[in-house]
């Protein structure tokens, strides 16, 4: 059965639980003008990896990432997969360390830091174990009962918006992409490759159609240019840039009378918080898919619960957010990996598989 | 007979109302009764040490009132943990609305203070900042006395959709904030005193440049300032010896050049207004003609003013950003903006002119 709509609602919901806490920050001190060059590469190199892995698995259809990669051979799985496996490792602990952080930060001063991690690593625990059907289920679910809420705070974050500020709108550092390398640009890419590997593991469970997939992906751009120039039109590049969450502070500032409640943040908060743990159980479902069939002799609920132990054990040594940047930063290579060799290899077996059938039907 | 399966469903049961415990988010949880409001903030120099005043609103049988604590201490932060002490609740400053700092604090600097409000968050940064030019013990007395809204009367006083005119400005804490990091805008913080008769008088506003209180404008200018920024409407002006005028539409048009190193920028503030009271028998023209010199002559002096301090309350820097790069821009309040060449023309529509006749 298609379910597309089912993934192209986890599509965006993952993403845009990530993009607004740590990729405004990035695209802010990547550059001081033109942040809308940085944001368009960034998604441009989201959409054209996207599609060439997407092309590269519509030659396997409907099977998955690990059966493709199973069928050239088990040691050359093994190596290609294993970076993948540690990367999703590190995403669900740099995830559930930084979300719990926020949450800190921003509304439960006084809560201990370990009873918010047990909460967004229980959940997403739950979930996953219920398998990938519940799963996406959820995320309809998710999406019905928080999307309206976001979309009135995305339009009322506005509110304060001076549109002079957008200009100027480039400079020669801008226009001549030096950023690229750049250390916070190439953390900022989190926001594009975190989210669309799960695209290769979810068939035969859940079938989608491709086009409808790349479709999504379009109406996920105005949320990275809102999340971005948000803050810089509310407070102009030289403030915004002294903001941990720019986004944040910035919908912080709005000032509605005829709402009941004082803090429309609180919502904002609320609801991508549990977006995030959405994208969480998403991970960790492919994970214990990864790990099942490394070990297929382990019970999957048992997977699930060891893993999540095992990472709530490795959140507790993460003293402070230095060491989060830092962990970000260095999975950054794992990233760089799995966001640019995996697509491509995909479609080089795909191809490759394609002429082989052409060759011998 | 006990199954494997009942001892399942036990255990989820078990799982289950053990997520409750954690679901519910809340830690060291303080009931609201535990918990104190304040919604003034007074802060005043005493010798090197900040002395605190809270406006908090109090429940007594007559109804609501309010009641005023104070305290000193090295920084503002522990002069409140010290309320927090000796309270027998908590202070919570989250609902904070307004916060009144004594001239001789804007006059040192107010970056500090702005800077660790926003870094804390305990303050919201939406809470409005005034200036008292006097010591904040008789604005209080008055705030406590005049209180039967718990306190609340100062907050209306702001608040656009109670008892705001134009002729007050309206500052919030990241506006102050924005303006220590940006370029090209300054801001205005509005000047409080206590009123003779009302609760609350004001006398103009501070001009604050980089957090620093450097020079003072007049309600009057005040008016001006708010409707250069598109907030002037409901603001009542008098013109000359033949009546007054009440606003009710403004638009404000620009164009900006760089001429050499200068900058130049055209300005043309179109007010609507209907005519309120006469004195006399003056005509229509008469007074459109009297308030467009008035007013731009108005405009003049206070831009003057203001760019003698060097300090861009008004925001014209961005109306350069298109002209000058980011490099040249941070340079705007020095080498650009006390050169600058502002012409202004106020052009008046007096829409009608209420219900009696008048001549042309």
């Amino acid at each position: 059965m298609d379910k597309s709509l089912q993934v192209m609602v986890m599509y965006l919901l993952t993403h845009i639980g990530l993009i607004f806490f740590m990729y405004p920050t990035d695209i802010i001190e990547v550059v001081d003008v033109g942040h809308w060059s940085a944001i368009l590469l960034g998604f441009a190199l989201h959409v054209a990896l996207m599609g060439i892995f997407l092309k590269g698995l519509g030659y396997f259809a409907p099977r998955n990432l690990i059966d493709i990669f199973l069928g050239v051979g088990k040691v050359f799985s093994i190596i290609l997969l294993l970076p993948v496996t540690l990367y999703f490792l590190m995403t669900i602990i740099i995830d559930i360390r930084a979300y719990s952080e926020i949450v800190t930060l921003v509304f439960l001063a006084k809560t201990p830091l370990w009873v918010t991690m047990v909460l967004l690593l229980s959940v997403p625990a739950f979930i996953s174990a219920l398998g990938v059907e519940t799963l996406f289920r959820s995320g309809v679910l998710v999406a019905i009962l928080f999307f309206p809420f976001l979309l009135l705070i995305f339009c009322l974050s506005f509110q304060n918006a001076d549109w002079r500020y957008i200009f100027p709108l480039m400079d020669k550092q801008a226009a001549s992409l030096s950023y690229v390398v750049s250390r916070p640009y190439l953390l900022s890419l989190f926001a594009f490759t975190g989210g669309f590997m799960f695209l290769g593991f979810i068939p035969p469970y859940i079938t989608y159609k491709r086009r409808k997939v790349m479709w999504a992906s379009a109406l996920l751009l105005p949320f990275f240019l809102i999340s971005v120039y948000v803050p810089i039109l509310t407070f102009g590049q030289s403030t915004a840039s002294r903001f941990q969450f720019p986004f944040i502070t910035a919908v912080d500032t709005v000032n509605i009378s005829w709402l009941m409640f004082d803090r429309v943040t609180l919502f904002l908060l609320l609801s991508l918080v549990c977006f995030a743990m959405l994208f969480i159980s998403l991970i960790m479902w492919k994970t214990t898919l990864l790990i099942r069939r490394g070990f297929p002799s382990i019970r999957p609920v048992t997977t699930t619960m060891l893993l999540s132990l095992a990472i709530f054990i490795v959140c507790l040594y993460i003293p402070d957010w230095k060491t989060v940047e830092r962990l970000l930063w260095w999975n950054t290579y794992l990233r760089l990996y799995v966001m640019i060799v995996i697509p491509f290899i995909t479609l080089f077996l795909g191809i490759r598989h394609h002429r082989k059938g052409a060759a011998c039907p | 007979m006990i199954t494997k399966h009942h001892i399942h469903d036990v255990l989820k049961m078990l799982l289950m109302t053990g997520f409750l415990t954690v679901l519910c988010g809340c830690w060291d949880i303080k009931d609201i009764n535990h918990r104190t409001l304040p919604i003034v903030m007074g802060v005043e120099k005493k010798n090197d040490a900040y002395n605190v005043f809270l406006l908090i609103p109090e429940n007594n049988q007559g109804g609501t009132g309010a009641k005023v604590v104070t305290g000193t201490g090295e920084t503002i932060n522990e002069v409140v943990d010290r309320f927090s002490k000796d309270m027998e609740v908590q202070v919570d400053l989250l609902h904070l609305k307004v916060i009144v700092f004594e001239r001789a604090i804007a006059e040192q600097g107010l970056s500090d203070s702005i800077s660790s409000f926003m870094r804390a968050r305990d303050i919201s940064p939406k809470t409005i900042v005034a200036i008292s030019e006097e010591k904040l013990e008789p604005l209080f007395e008055k705030l406590k006395s005049s209180s039967k809204n718990g306190g609340v009367e100062i907050y209306n006083f702001f608040e656009k959709s109670a008892g705001w005119t134009p002729h007050v400005a309206q500052t919030r804490i990241w506006q102050i904030f924005r303006s220590l990091n940006s370029f090209t805008h300054d801001v205005a913080i509005p000047i409080i005193e206590p009123g003779r008769t009302t609760t609350i008088a004001s006398t103009g506003s501070a001009v604050i440049k980089n957090g620093k209180m450097v020079g003072k404008i007049t309600p009057d200018e005040t008016l001006m300032f708010n409707a250069f920024n598109g907030l002037g409407t409901q603001g009542r002006i008098e013109v000359m010896d033949h009546g007054s005028v009440l606003i009710v539409a403004d638009k404000l048009t620009h164009s900006s050049s760089i001429k050499g190193n200068k900058a130049i920028l055209n300005c043309r503030l179109q007010l609507k207004v209907t005519i309120l009271e006469t004195k006399g028998s003056p005509s229509v023209t008469m007074i459109k003609r009297e308030l467009d010199e008035m007013l731009t002559g108005q405009i003049q002096q206070m831009f003057r003013n203001i760019q003698s301090k060097e300090a861009d309350i008004l925001g014209m820097g961005q109306f350069f950003r298109t002209k000058l790069s980011r490099e040249r821009l941070e340079h705007w309040r020095s080498e650009y903006y006390p050169y600058m060449k502002l012409n202004v023309q106020v052009n008046t529509i007096i829409q009608n002119k209420g219900l009696l006749k008048m001549k042309n």
